[in-house]
Order: structure tokens, then sequence, then C-alpha cells
């Protein structure tokens, strides 16, 4: 074999070749090309660096990304809450649920370098994932993006035991490429990121309904009722943080609100025909989630309605539905 | 009589736990913001019956992993329905940060195979 390599030296070239251009994914210039509208540099310095321990990246960068938005926390503290011994790491889920569970708002980045860079520019930190090492033997690692440079054609990184390592954007695409250009930002419910989505930022809150952090999620909704006021979904979500409170009045108002905004939402159709069961409404109940029950017809909120339903049905087969107090 | 009593006792046990792992905002009737905003045009009745049996694997992955019992609970309550359903079905091919230390180790090998790989060259091809 080695005999007809030596025989052919064209053969190593052309496979050179092959290696070299499978590996070079991003030509040079082109990571930068849409961050245009960018200042050329941009360096978010006061954020503080923690530390790696022994495989510990997750909990140092997270402890970094946390103080950013205004929680001081050590990465002892978090390693008790994401690490996990059998894989000598910690899972980007659990990162996210650590900093949810300290009132933050975890918001997943679209996977563009543009974005990363919007929000350093805006100063906003953003947590990563990287593959330092090779699709098959992979090297997992979190760190935090807090600059950028077009000119030397570096961004900037706390990451690891390197309080500030200035990495090759070439290279940093293809270690942030290898782990699917995960990226997240960590604020403050009372803070917006840049350039922000509206599916992205809901779904970031609606975790935080989802656990229980009503608070964070009430303060956060109102940041998106103020940024989308056209949107059905921070309507919705207040009011079912009204509801999950027990303020079933403010709740209902609420339902209400979220179905002027859409009259075809069935979350806001099927909630409301709830609280107005509760409260023994029982013909306003129905009409709503009949309603609801068209609506869901085929979706994934088929089941969850159908359950009210019954629940409705119940209830009616006993009450006749007369008696329905004003709110 | 004696028998009953812990029979019973057993079930009221049982179904307590049970209850310790069910999402605390489980309203009946009510649809979480975060359900009607990740609704998709399929039905998904087999996700939601095992919604439960998620959490158990999810809760016997982690004590297996070495998790610390008492922090078990507490990391399953933060996690959504969807964030369990995914550990579930594939925390074993979840990615895991772990950091430098460990590229240091692959970076080793790499250096071992290659260095491996040259002294073939060298001395193989030598005439």
């Amino acid at each position: 074999m080695i005999g007809s390599f030596r025989q052919r030296p064209e053969w190593i070239a052309i496979a050179l070749i092959a290696i070299l251009s499978g590996c070079a994914a991003h030509p040079p210039q082109a990571a930068f090309q849409d961050a245009t509208h960018l200042p050329t540099r941009s360096e978010i310095e006061q954020t503080p660096f923690y530390k790696q321990e022994q495989y510990q990246c997750g909990p140092a960068a997270l402890a970094t990304a946390l103080s950013a938005s205004g929680v001081i926390v050590e990465p002892e503290e978090l390693a008790a809450e994401v690490y996990l011994p059998g894989r000598k790491g910690s899972l980007q889920v659990e990162l996210a649920a650590a900093a949810r569970a300290r009132d933050r708002v975890a918001y997943t980045l679209a996977p563009r370098l543009t974005d990363l860079l919007e929000q350093v520019a805006a100063g906003n930190p953003v947590l990563l994932m990287q593959n330092l090492g090779l699709k098959l033997l992979p090297a997992w690692h979190f760190a935090v993006l807090v600059g950028y440079d077009r000119d030397a054609q570096t961004v900037i990184l706390r990451s690891g035991t390197t309080p500030r390592l200035a990495m090759d954007v070439q290279r940093f695409m293809r270690t942030w490429d290898r782990a699917q250009r995960w990226a997240i930002l960590i604020l403050p419910p009372d803070r917006l990121p840049a350039h922000p989505e509206l599916d992205r930022y809901m779904a970031a809150v609606a975790s935080l309904e989802s656990t229980g952090r009503l608070d964070a999620a009430e303060r956060a909704y109102l940041q998106a009722r103020g940024q989308w006021p056209q949107s059905v979904w921070p309507a919705l979500g207040l009011a079912n943080v009204s509801y999950a409170r027990g303020e079933l009045r403010k709740a209902e108002t609420g339902y209400l609100d979220s179905l002027a905004l859409d009259p075809q939402n069935v979350v806001a159709h099927n909630n409301l025909s709830e609280i107005l069961l509760e409260r023994g409404c029982v013909t306003q109940a129905r009409s709503h989630i009949e309603r609801a029950t068209q609506l869901a017809k085929g979706t994934s909120l088929e089941v969850p309605v159908a359950s009210t339903a019954r629940h409705i049905a119940a209830a009616s087969a006993q009450d006749s539905g007369a008696s329905c107090p004003q709110p | 009589m004696v028998k009953l009593m812990q029979k019973t006792l057993v079930h009221v046990l049982a179904v307590s736990i049970i209850g310790l792992g069910s999402p605390m905002l489980a309203q009946a009737g009510i649809i979480s913001t975060l359900e009607g905003i990740q609704s998709t045009q399929a039905q998904s009745d087999l996700a939601r019956i095992n919604q439960a049996l998620a959490r158990e694997q999810v809760r016997e992955q982690m004590r297996a992993l070495g998790v610390d019992e008492a922090q078990v609970q507490a990391r399953l309550a933060r996690l959504t329905e969807a964030e369990l359903q995914t550990l579930a079905d594939r925390l074993d091919h979840l990615p895991a940060g772990a950091g430098l230390l460990e590229v240091i180790g692959i970076v080793f090998i790499v250096l071992f195979i290659l260095e491996a790989v040259g002294v073939i060259d060298v001395f193989k091809n030598v005439p």
C-alpha cells in the first residue's frame, strides 16, 4: 500500500487537497461579512471571569454569564446543580434550567455568528458550546463570548482557565459548527435581547412560567407585551401567570384580552372556559370549549382540549347553567 | 387486617411519591403558554401519556450518573416537560460540556496516533 502511494505521489496530493478543502468550510473573510453594520470591534471588558476546575467548564461559564446578568454565584454552587459526574460534564438544558431557577431568561440565539456579535455589541455576553475535538472524538466545551475584532479576525472568549482568549474566527466557527452552533443569552427578566425575536423570547419566558418562576415570567411577559403589543402570546402568558397565582378575575380579563388580539387562539378559549366553569358559568364555558375543540382539531392541543371538554360536559350534566354572576 | 393496612399504606405512599414528581403547574383544564406556543399540527397523545414515565426515566439516569440523591428531585423540578422528554429519549447522546482538560487528553491520543503513523513512515519508508 505504501509502495503504491510512493509510485503515485499525485494520490497523496489529491487526498491532501480533499482533506484541506473539507476542513476549510469557511473561506477567509467570510465569517464577518454580514457584520459590517456593527462596530469594527467590541468587547464587554467588565464581564467577570470564573476559572474552570477539572471538567467543570459548564459551571464556570454559567457563573460568568450569570454574574454578568446580575446574579453573583460561585461555580462550586452551580456544579451541584448542573454537573453529571458520570458524564464528566454538564448538559445544555441544565445550564438553562439553573439560570431560570435564578429568575433569568435563557434565550436561545439563532445559529448565526452575526446574531452573536449583535448581542456582544449591545453588551450581552453569549454563553455557547464548542466542540474543540473532532466529530468522531468530541471534546465539548462551554465558553462565554464577550467580544470580537473584525480587523484582527478574532473573537474574544472567557474560556476554561483563560480569562481573555482571542481566537481566530475561522477556527472558532469550526468548533462552534461542530456543536450545532448552540448559543444562549442569560438575561434579567426586564431586559430584552438586542433585536429580539418573538418566538424565541416567548419560548424562553414560557419555560419560566412552566417551571413556576411566576414573578420573573410576569416581568418578562410585560417586556414582551411592550415590544409586541399586537401579539396574543404575551397577553396570554400574563393571564396564565394570574391563573397560576389564583387571581381568577385578572386571569379572566387577560384571556378576554387575548381573544381580542387573536379570536382563534385555542389556549385562550380553553383556559377561559375552565375559569367560567369554575365560577358557575357553564353555558359560556361550553361555548368557548366548543370553539377550542374546533380550532384544535388535528393539532397537539386536541388532547388537552378534549380533557377540558369532558370536564365541562360532566359539570353541565349536573348544572343547568342558570347561575352566572357578573365578574 | 395488619396486611390490609400495610397494603393501603404502600398504596398511599406510592401515590404521594408519584405526586411529588408531577409538574407543579399542571392545573386541571389549563393549558400552559409553553404548550400553546409549542403546539404542532400533529397529535401527541404519546408524549402526554409518557410524561410520568419520562420523569421516572430521567430520575434513574441521573442517579446512575452519580447525581446526589437530594439534588435529583430539585434538578428534575426545574425542567420543562419537553426538556424532560428530550433527556429521557437521548440523554446518552447529548453533548456534555467538560472543558479543556479532556481536550488535553484527546490531543495526546491524536499526537500518539500521529506519532505512531510517523514512526512507520520514517522507519519503513526510508530505504
